[in-house]
């Protein structure tokens, strides 16, 4: 056994050792990038791993290809390698190093050892980093960064200056080749760090600069758990918070983030005649989280992640899979439950709805690339060919993942469990057994594959399977997951409240992991209420929830919304009985008006789309389009004009139907008044038109 | 060719553009799709180019357009894999076309007519992304479609009309994206001109609406978002606000909506296109290319002919059948307009489709997916006609000549509309991607 069992700081790798000390040379001066060597097909006849994830193969590369032209053992500093790195011959890819440089010295005296390889075996096991939050110094332009890596044999080495530095946001903070951090705008931020194929990441807190004009006071401690975490990151980070909504800001918001519908005019008004008080609220909350519009609103978001489109399995089987879901989110059964059932589900697909899940891919890799994605918020497609570049899976990793999604069978509408597949290494061809993310061990080869990978993926303790659900309904309702993307869970891509989302995850799995507690949890808390109208010291946070940031609506929330406004529902040919397109069974309804507004095709994850739609040509279509337009002589508007008599209600009418609030004294004194001359119908018209197309209608504020 | 030393290291973010380069967009640095880009490089090899093409005219033959029935016809093969017509010359020696397309072949000086093209993706999606992208498709990353990347490229220009138009629309390869944006912002998806040139979806106001009234809608909408105080710097609101802008302008430019009709055509002119859907197409997109827009795909459906070729290519009599007429009226309608117009050395047009056929004709009378020949035709942009670049077998089975790749073929086309496509973005996820990952220039293009 190597090494002694307490490390030694500061002593070195052995010199000969080519996977943590020379390859990482390479790499740290950018070599086997995805631009040059590490591309698929390598640059000039010579191919490096991407980012040097295959020593071997790089070694024999470098010393046996060409004959063993790149290196000279008896003239090392001939070596093709060093020549063209150094910019002695013509390269491509310029200057590297300096010949006189430290890292063209070590390769030199490693060519002149004969190129061994040092020991097979040996890896990083950890990278520890210094200091592991970084807030600017005021005398310092740049902090540097100390990187010790812990090797398999319990020695460590410092490796500050050939690790690999990159920060996730520029914005923020940026990092020197050596590590050197340089702290730029306000804001949070991370940056990872990696070396020989071991990846961390440490925070960049910068808060954001003084104003001249007092913060508020601190308000008392808040009580909700949520606001703990959120108030002391404010205060860490300079930021005064904006105050509460209102009570018709809370009103439209709560009611299109849990039922994706406009809150009626009377339940407008009911509540405007109490008092706005917390516990007020709290019973509006607990009203909607029992609504049928709740389940529909719920049961569409839940279908969009499990990519329900309709179009795999015949129309049956698509009733039936949302049906069985429909019929879940209406029990609130947990997710934990919901997934099992996915991953293990056998039957007719006609019949057993999510027997379905297994059709969205037949080849064992892309499924497990699904599940990966939907149950676990990770994404492991790039490890299909090369190791992952900034998380930790390797292709060895990915294809044992795969190896779970290989015993299935699917024939003639039956989905069913076999005992025959496999999945095999891409390099040896043997099959593989599966093995989970993250596990060191294989499952034995007895073992139900798919009941196995069920279990795994729904244990309480399995990390990512909660963080994954909990951050997505984050994002629904707040606009921004605590990690983003949310289908990018990594090590290398912290949350903005590690403890925050930790504490979420710790109760929502006690609760059963239920949405409607989640939920609840969240919308009740002063972070959710926060107006989303800024203050001039706060405007520039675009993460920290210091303020509610704008939601732009789903294209078939928007087309309800204009739908329910307006009193005319759109009708969809093949689904008579759909008045809401929340409602909708699968994603391949046709419909005009959902192609322009935008929908989740359901072929391929909508976690990464931006505003939906919002293109020239949905402008176009509210502007002109039949949409908004044959909604105006039709439904509400004819039935306010004939039972309105007088401007101010017909404004309360028009106002509490699209913006769900009263006018202000000011809008009054705009409207009103065109609204009682003649041409009363067509001004009601226009202004109904402006108000479909106000920003403050499309944007959830 | 060198590269700047930033190019290869590592992930490391590049400049950014410039913050009111963007603005018309309503994109920001702060944007949630991260686009950065080194400056573009002079690129051909050539010694002095031509100038840049100003505008791409891409003709797309969705189905597979079978090579041996247009333009690679092997007279002297046997009769299985001959193609039931004959061949006629055209105005260039030694060039032959298939004897439905006499108005083409007269326009033969045009055209640099590639008949090696080459790949091995013989499924509609796959092979029409690789041709529309320049890229075979990844399970990793979404590439953009060419006129998405022109699109990209055009960004900060103020043009009232869309530099990226569909007609009819940008479904092409079945239900594939191979005509989308990618991973770009979805803002740089073609605009689709709809079925009715003439007749834009939303263009038009709506029945009983004056330009006064929708002029006070506009100013009515103005006050309410004044009214509202939302934050002006989210880039959500920039970005929709940036949208209603550029429809405004489009509603309001008589020019610009002008160019999407085709009532100021002479009957001549609609004749000389043909009538067809691919003939109204063409015209329409020759008014578009000249009122400003920099990227037109007309798609013509059809091309898929698993059967009875005899009957079907030029036949008009059955729906969907005449393709060859149509294809012969439209194209060589399109090349002499745009040269009488003294437009056809700023516009590249481009003729092609996802692959060709097999040369053995099949049991039904028509012919199967084959990805290994193909042809492309392309013309205009500064590109010498007249010409046949690479062959194909006897058979017109394989390229025994010069194969040209779908890579060479975009690579050819960025950088004739002045495009490095060597220039690096950054996806949302954070990955650095080149436009292209590779291709070399066909340089016979230029002569």
């Amino acid at each position: 056994m190597w090494g002694l069992l307490r490390p030694t700081v500061g002593a070195s790798a052995s010199p000969d050792d080519f996977r943590v000390r020379i390859l990482p040379i390479l790499t740290h001066a950018g070599c086997n990038t995805g631009a040059c060597h590490g591309a698929a097909t390598g640059q000039g006849g010579f191919k490096l791993s991407l980012l040097g994830y295959a020593p071997e193969l790089d070694h024999a590369a470098i010393t046996r290809e060409l004959g063993g032209r790149r290196i000279d053992t008896t003239h090392p500093e001939q070596s093709l390698l060093l020549r063209k790195a150094t910019r002695q011959i013509d390269h491509e890819g310029e200057r590297r190093f300096r010949t006189d440089s430290p890292e063209a010295l070590e390769l030199r005296e490693w060519i002149a050892r004969g190129t061994p390889f040092g020991r097979p075996d040996i890896t990083v096991s950890k990278l520890i980093v210094q200091p592991t939050l970084l807030r600017p110094e005021p005398n310092a332009a740049t902090q540097p960064l100390t990187v010790v890596a812990q090797l398999s044999d319990g020695t460590t080495t410092a490796v500050t200056d050939r690790a690999l530095y990159t920060s996730n946001d520029d914005s923020v903070a940026d990092v020197s080749k050596r590590g050197e951090v340089r702290i730029l705008g306000p804001g949070t931020t991370a940056i990872m760090i990696r070396f020989a194929g071991a990846v961390a990441a440490i925070r960049v807190e910068h808060p954001f600069p003084d104003v001249v004009t007092p913060l508020p006071p601190t308000a008392a401690d808040p009580t909700h758990p949520i606001d703990r975490h959120i108030d002391r990151q404010l205060r860490a980070m300079n930021l005064p918070a904006s105050p509460r909504s209102t009570a018709t800001e809370f009103l439209r918001r709560i009611h299109l983030d849990l039922t994706g519908g406009l809150p009626a005019p009377e339940i407008i008004q009911r509540f405007l005649e109490g008092p706005d008080t917390p516990a007020a609220r709290a019973a509006v909350v607990d009203r909607l989280l029992t609504s049928p519009e709740f389940t529909d609103l719920w049961t569409m978001r839940l279908a969009d992640l499990l990519l329900i489109s309709g179009k795999r399995g015949s129309e049956r089987a698509s009733a039936t899979y949302h049906a069985w879901l429909r019929g879940h989110v209406a029990a609130d059964t947990g997710w934990n439950r919901i997934a099992y059932e996915l991953l293990s589900a056998e039957g007719p697909v006609q019949d057993v709805g999510p027997a379905s899940f297994a059709l969205l891919a037949n080849d064992p890799r892309d499924l497990a690339e699904h599940a990966a994605s939907i149950f676990l918020g990770t994404r492991i497609g790039c490890a299909r060919c090369h190791a992952h570049p900034a998380d930790r899976w390797t292709r060895t990793d990915y294809h044992q993942f795969a190896a779970f999604f290989a015993r299935i069978q699917r024939d003639n509408g039956r989905v069913t469990g076999t005992d025959r597949g496999e999945v095999e290494d891409p390099h040896s061809g043997r099959p593989l057994s599966p093995r989970a993310l993250g596990e060191r061990t294989p499952i034995p080869n007895e073992v139900n594959r798919r009941l196995a990978l069920a279990q795994w993926t729904t244990d309480p303790t399995n990390p990512r399977f909660g963080h994954a659900f909990v951050n997505r309904v984050w994002k629904h309702l707040l606009g921004r997951g605590l990690v983003e993307p949310v289908d990018d869970l990594r090590p290398t891509n912290p949350p903005t409240h590690p403890e925050l989302l930790d504490e979420l995850v710790r109760d929502f799995n006690q609760s059963g992991f239920r949405l409607r507690a989640l939920v609840r949890a969240i919308v009740t808390s002063e972070t959710y209420q926060r107006t989303s109208r800024t203050l001039p010291a706060n405007a520039r946070d675009d993460r920290l929830l210091s303020h509610a940031f704008l939601k732009s609506p789903d294209g078939r929330v928007l087309l309800d919304m204009i739908s329910q406004a307006t009193g005319v529902h759109e009708s969809f040919a093949d689904q008579p009985d759909v008045t809401a397109a929340v409602q909708l069974v699968g994603s391949q309804t046709p419909s005009a008006a959902l192609d322009i507004l935008g929908r989740c095709s359901r072929e391929t994850s909508c976690d990464a789309t931006a505003t939906a739609g919002a293109g020239l040509a949905q402008a176009l279509h509210l502007i002109n389009g039949a949409t908004i337009q044959s909604r105006l002589q039709r439904g509400n508007l004819p039935r306010w004009l004939a039972e309105v008599p007088t401007s101010h209600a017909l404004l309360d009418r028009l106002y509490l139907h699209t913006l769900s609030r009263p006018p202000s004294d000011a809008e009054r004194a705009e409207w009103e008044p065109r609204l009682s001359g003649t041409n009363r119908a067509d001004m009601a018209a226009d202004l109904f038109w402006a108000l479909l197309n106000a920003r403050e209608f499309t944007f959830n504020h | 060719m060198s590269h700047p030393p930033e190019r290869c290291d590592g992930i490391r973010r590049r400049e950014f553009l410039r913050l009111g380069a963007l603005a018309p967009l309503g994109l920001t640095c702060a944007d949630l799709f991260r686009l950065q880009a080194q400056a573009p490089v002079a690129s051909t090899d050539s010694g002095k180019p031509p100038a840049p093409a100003r505008a791409c005219i891409l003709l797309w033959l969705d189905g597979g357009p079978s090579h041996l029935d247009t333009f690679d016809p092997k007279p002297d093969a046997p009769v299985e894999v001959r193609s039931p017509f004959k061949s006629i010359p055209t105005t260039i020696p030694g060039i032959h076309l298939c004897e439905h397309l006499p108005r083409i072949a007269r326009q033969m000086s045009h055209i640099a007519l590639i008949r090696s093209l080459t790949h091995e993706l013989g499924n509609h999606d796959t092979g029409s992304r690789f041709l529309l992208t320049g890229h075979r498709p990844s399970p990793a990353l979404d590439h953009p479609s060419l006129g998405s990347v022109v699109a990209w490229h055009q960004r900060t220009s103020t043009h009232v009309l869309p530099p990226y138009i569909a007609i009819p629309g940008d479904a092409v390869g079945g239900q594939s994206n191979a005509a989308r944006a990618g991973f770009l912002p979805g803002a740089f998806n073609a605009f689709s001109a709809g079925a009715n040139p003439g007749n834009v979806p939303d263009l038009q106001l709506p029945e009983g609406i004056t330009f006064e009234r929708s002029d006070r809608r506009r100013e009515m909408l103005a006050r309410l978002d004044a009214f509202a105080e939302l934050p002006e710097t989210d880039l959500a609101v920039r970005n929709r606000d940036a949208f209603y802008d550029q429809a405004y302008r489009l509603i309001a430019s008589p020019e610009a909506r002008g160019a999407f009709s085709l009532d100021t055509e002479k009957p001549a002119t609609r004749e000389a296109y043909g009538r067809s859907r691919l003939g109204t197409g063409c015209l329409l997109a020759r008014r578009l290319v000249e009122a400003g827009s920099r990227f037109v795909t007309v798609v013509d459906h059809g091309w898929d002919t698993h059967q009875q070729i005899a009957r079907e290519l030029p036949d008009s009599r059955f729906p969907g059948s005449g393709k060859l007429p149509s294809l012969d009226r439209a194209y060589s309608t399109l090349l002499a307009d745009l040269h009488d117009r003294g437009l056809l050395d700023s516009t590249l047009v481009v003729l092609m489709g996802e692959f060709g056929r097999t040369p053995k004709l099949n049991a039904l009378g028509g012919r199967d997916h084959w990805p290994r020949a193909g042809f492309v035709a392309v013309a205009g942009g500064g590109v010498r006609g007249g010409q046949v670049i690479g062959a194909t077998n006897g058979f017109g089975e394989v390229p025994i000549d010069r194969p040209v790749s779908p890579e060479d073929l975009a690579w050819s086309l960025l950088t004739r509309m002045g495009i490095n496509p060597a220039t690096e973005l950054t996806t949302p996820s954070g990955r650095p991607v080149r436009l292209l990952n590779q291709g070399t220039f066909i340089r016979e293009l230029l002569g």
